[in-house]
């Protein structure tokens, strides 16, 4: 328990719910009190997510806490099943429900009989980590509850893992990524967690030639998936020209066949392009040009790894998270227990490039140049044409070099 | 849009619309004419109108195109007959929700504790909970009235460790920063859900670092799960405000305890009281500081405008003397005026004339609004005025409530309740759960809803919208007349609606 001058960072909880939320022909219910449902809202939102007749609490009283009593959850269940209709009914613990240890597993095993649709249980309540903690586990649970065994395996393809809606402009980065692997290899997308998809399409998972996962809390459902139906993973998150020419090789290798040689034509006439920051540093003279990264995990090491093609020197590789749900974490990404530690290297930054949430770039001096790139993000509106990853977002990203190289 | 676009045209068609017109206005369309496209609202409420398996076929198609699910499987008949009547409840636990499932849900205690916080500018608000909690209403209060981002709501966040081991060590620890960093004239400390279940003692803690710090710090409990919705804690964090005060001479000043919305000065109570040179005390939680409430016991008499300063009210009165008057939003012109008596009278002053003739403009404006509203029905959701009161007052205007949403039920409400009884016996339930009232709408048929809602969704149905923010600025009665006219436009409304929808 710490000090949190600002937004702390979103627990397991928060990260499941936006992910279920991506989920269309799915019924989210909260088994906890209301007002923590309603002050959600906002959250959900701003992050694009649909939640009219989709997002549900059951609400508690004392009675509730008090003698354990589920009477609640388990007619919220036959209700929503009976007006809905829905698929599955994802059930979600709350804080209050984990710490008096409600079983929302056995509910839902028992209430199953009851209903037509499909119930997931979750029992995070908040206190099992951050958000990167309740992706990876959203994403075990949806791969392991939900694809059918029988979807007969069709060739070209693919399924995207670890799409996390809370991500800046991820609907731009998911579709630059459909776009380039439509474009060089002729693929195309089934199922994408957790990003604008649906019940369906999480069903028919199995019928995916390869998986692609774009975020590292995805890996442990690409192995599962892997073991249960023999589909490859690719882990490759394409930022950078040479990140991106990778990751459309690496696919390509999955699938069997080569990118299209003018898309890697393209792409690697620009990373050429790149020597021309060399004069842009001549003209600097002696002048130091360094950057640091604040986001998720693999957006700091995939940005940081183009920032020091760029010969930039990256001083720091801020995760947003904890590193608890990453597989293998680069040594030299940092991760904080506390608030504080964060915001003090921001504040001691000064002339230097910084790609940064909303609130870090508040608190960084204006001597550095600042470029939004993560979440906490205060913008209502999100464009959803605008990468950091693949080519276009390359293209990006190098614009903000040049700049900082000009100042 | 395309696939979208594609899956629209389909619905057209299944909803009998030619495929010569959809591939005119495709045509159209290609020549950059989007004036035809169809109408989603015109689409849904076909929809709505459809039988049998037609009416999944679309339902599944329309949540293709990422419109919300439609309740197909609820029945405003069912709905209804698992409600209370008024006449059946003694408590708030004789009523029911609507459904069990609810959306949106009530507002959060905490929120109720974090508005009053914004009241009070130099009050640093400090949540203690989780990060979703604290999460929450910091987005909520990144904004002027709390010095933006790095402004005064901040937070000590509970990790397991702290919910298994206890949470006092770590506030300690987290506080010393927090006076360090802020230097706060006072602090709430508001505590959520998880720390009551846990049972830390934060009157206790608050307590010691009252003392550590000489600076008031008052702990403010908003746990939701022993609540309905966000009152509760403006309520709490209003009474807690008890202990800043110290004991000054009377200076003959008003103070407002409990207006939440809009300013104080633009109300018509406002301008009486300036009219007879009454002098202006503190308005909590509309805009003062630390030391103005400090200040507060300097008053003659404390007006209360809203239910959640009631508690307050009566604490000053027993540890000062100061008496209240309880001054809410009424409807009814004869308590408004009853409260200006009850005023005027603890001020030793003479009832300005003006009042009467107020009082005798709302009388009149009453009887010519009645013919018209005479057996008009409605259904109640939300309101700015006191839920019974309102309710009792049309009822004796001849209008007929035909479901009350009320997350608050006491003893104070039973006169109100026994005048509404006297004319019809209506549901109830609780509030905040839109979703299963537009099954209930096609069993009742209202003409008028009160409170929030989609006016063009109802519109659809036949019923008007009545909303009543703009009264949560008013005290007088101003709120009458307001009140007055609203209804009346609601049911010239309804006339027009229920004729478009064929009723």
């Amino acid at each position: 328990m710490s000090l949190v001058r600002f937004l702390p960072t979103p627990s397991d909880r928060m990260g499941i719910i936006w992910s279920l939320l991506a989920v269309q022909g799915a019924i989210v219910l909260e088994y906890g009190p209301a007002g923590t449902t309603h002050y959600s809202m906002g959250l959900y939102g701003g992050l694009g997510l649909r939640f009219q007749n989709r997002l549900f609490t059951t609400h508690m009283s004392e009675d509730d806490v008090v003698m354990g009593d589920v009477t609640r959850l388990e007619e919220a269940i036959i209700e929503l099943d009976k007006s809905y209709a829905p698929k599955v009914i994802f059930v979600v613990a709350s804080s209050v429900t984990a710490v008096i240890g409600t079983d929302i597993k056995g509910v839902c095993r028992y209430m199953q009989n009851e209903v037509k649709a499909k119930l997931v249980a979750f029992e995070q309540g908040g206190f099992r980590g951050d958000y990167s903690v309740g992706l990876a586990e959203t994403y075990k649970l949806l791969v392991r509850n939900l694809p059918q065994k029988d979807a007969a395996q069709e060739a070209g393809v693919y399924n995207i893992i670890g799409a996390s809606a809370w991500r800046y402009r991820m609907a731009s980065d998911i579709l630059e990524v459909k776009n380039l692997l439509g474009e060089a290899l002729g693929l195309r997308c089934n199922a994408c967690l957790c990003c604008d998809t649906s019940v369906d399409e999480l069903q028919a998972m199995g019928k995916a030639q390869v998986n692609i996962v774009l975020g590292n809390e995805g890996l442990a459902a690409a192995k599962y998936l892997e073991e249960k139906f023999g589909t490859p993973y690719v882990y490759a998150v394409p930022y950078g020209y040479s990140g991106t020419v990778s990751f459309l090789e690496q696919v390509g290798a999955a699938v069997g066949k080569a990118p299209e040689p003018m898309v890697l034509m393209r792409i690697k006439m620009k990373e050429k392009g790149m020597s021309m920051l060399s004069m842009f540093a001549m003209m600097g003279g002696s002048k130091p040009r360094q950057a640091a990264v604040k986001g998720d995990y693999d957006l700091v090491r995939g940005v940081g790894t183009f920032l020091a093609q760029a010969g930039i020197s990256v001083t720091h590789k801020m995760c947003a998270h904890s590193l608890k749900a990453i597989t293998e974490p680069s040594a030299d990404v940092e991760s904080y227990a506390e608030e504080g530690e964060w915001l003090q290297e921001i504040r001691e930054l000064h002339d230097t490039l910084l790609f940064a949430d909303d609130v870090a770039l508040t608190q960084a001096d204006a001597s550095n140049m600042k470029v939004l790139i993560s979440a906490p993000f205060m913008n209502g509106v999100v464009a959803t044409h605008l990468p950091f990853m693949g080519e276009k977002g390359a293209d990006f990203l190098l614009e903000q070099i040049q700049g900082y190289y000009q100042k | 849009m395309g696939l979208k676009e594609d899956a629209m045209w389909k619905m057209a068609e299944k909803m009998g619309m030619p495929k010569s017109a959809i591939e005119a206005i495709k045509a159209k369309q290609k020549n950059g004419d989007k004036s035809a496209m169809p109408d989603m609202g015109k689409m849904m409420s076909m929809m709505q109108d459809m039988k049998g398996d037609k009416k999944d076929e679309m339902r599944k198609m329309a949540e293709k195109m990422g419109m919300p699910p439609q309740a197909a499987g609820m029945d405003g008949n069912e709905i209804l007959g698992r409600l209370n009547r008024l006449s059946k409840v003694q408590t708030i636990k004789d009523v029911p929700q609507l459904t069990t499932a609810l959306f949106p849900g009530t507002h959060c205690p905490l929120m109720g504790a974090a508005m009053v916080a914004g009241g009070i500018d130099d009050c640093l608000l400090v949540i203690v909970g989780t990060d979703e909690c604290s999460y929450y209403t910091k987005s909520l209060t990144i904004n002027e009235r709390y010095g933006g981002i790095a402004g005064r709501c901040v937070s000590v966040v509970l990790d397991s460790h702290d919910v298994t081991f206890g949470s006092t060590e770590s506030m300690h620890k987290a506080f010393k920063e927090i006076v360090a960093e802020y230097q706060p004239k006072c602090v709430m400390l508001v505590t959520t859900c998880v720390i009551e279940v846990i049972g830390d003692d934060y009157d206790a803690i608050a307590a010691e670092l009252t003392k550590q710090y000489s600076i008031p710090v008052m702990a403010v409990h908003t746990e939701h799960f022993k609540c309905e919705d966000h009152f509760p804690g403006l309520e709490r964090a209003i009474t807690a405000c008890a202990a800043m005060m110290q004991k000054q001479d009377c200076d003959s000043s008003v103070n407002v305890l409990g207006q939440r919305m809009g300013n104080f000065a633009d109300t018509e109570l406002h301008a009486f009281l300036a009219a007879a040179g009454v002098k202006l005390g503190v308005q909590l939680p509309s805009g003062c500081t630390a030391e103005e409430i400090r200040r507060a016991p300097a008053a003659k008499v404390n007006i209360v405008v809203h239910d959640i300063a009631l508690p307050l009210a009566q604490a000053m009165q027993e540890q000062y003397g100061i008496p209240y008057v309880y001054f809410n939003r009424f409807a009814a012109p004869e308590k408004i005026l009853q409260a200006y008596q009850h005023l005027f009278d603890y001020l030793e002053l003479p009832l300005p004339a003006e009042i009467g003739a107020k009082f005798e403009e709302c009388k009149e404006m009453e009887q010519k609004v009645l013919p018209e509203v005479k057996g008009v029905p409605y259904i109640y959701g939300n309101t700015q005025y006191e839920c019974f009161e309102l309710n009792s007052y049309l009822c004796s205007l001849g209008l007929v409530p035909q479901l009350i949403q009320s997350n608050k039920l006491s003893e104070a409400n039973f006169a109100d309740i026994k005048s509404i009884l006297a004319q019809t016996d209506p549901y109830i339930c609780k509030a905040a759960n839109i979703a299963p009232l537009q099954y209930v709408y096609d069993v009742l048929h209202p003409w008028f809803y009160m409170g929030h809602e989609f006016g063009e969704r109802l519109r659809r149905k036949g019923i008007a919208l009545l909303h009543s923010d703009p009264a949560g600025k008013m005290l007088g009665f101003e709120c009458s007349s307001f009140m007055l006219q609203a209804v009346a436009k609601a049911v010239a409304d309804a006339k027009k609606f229920r004729e478009e929808a064929g009723l």
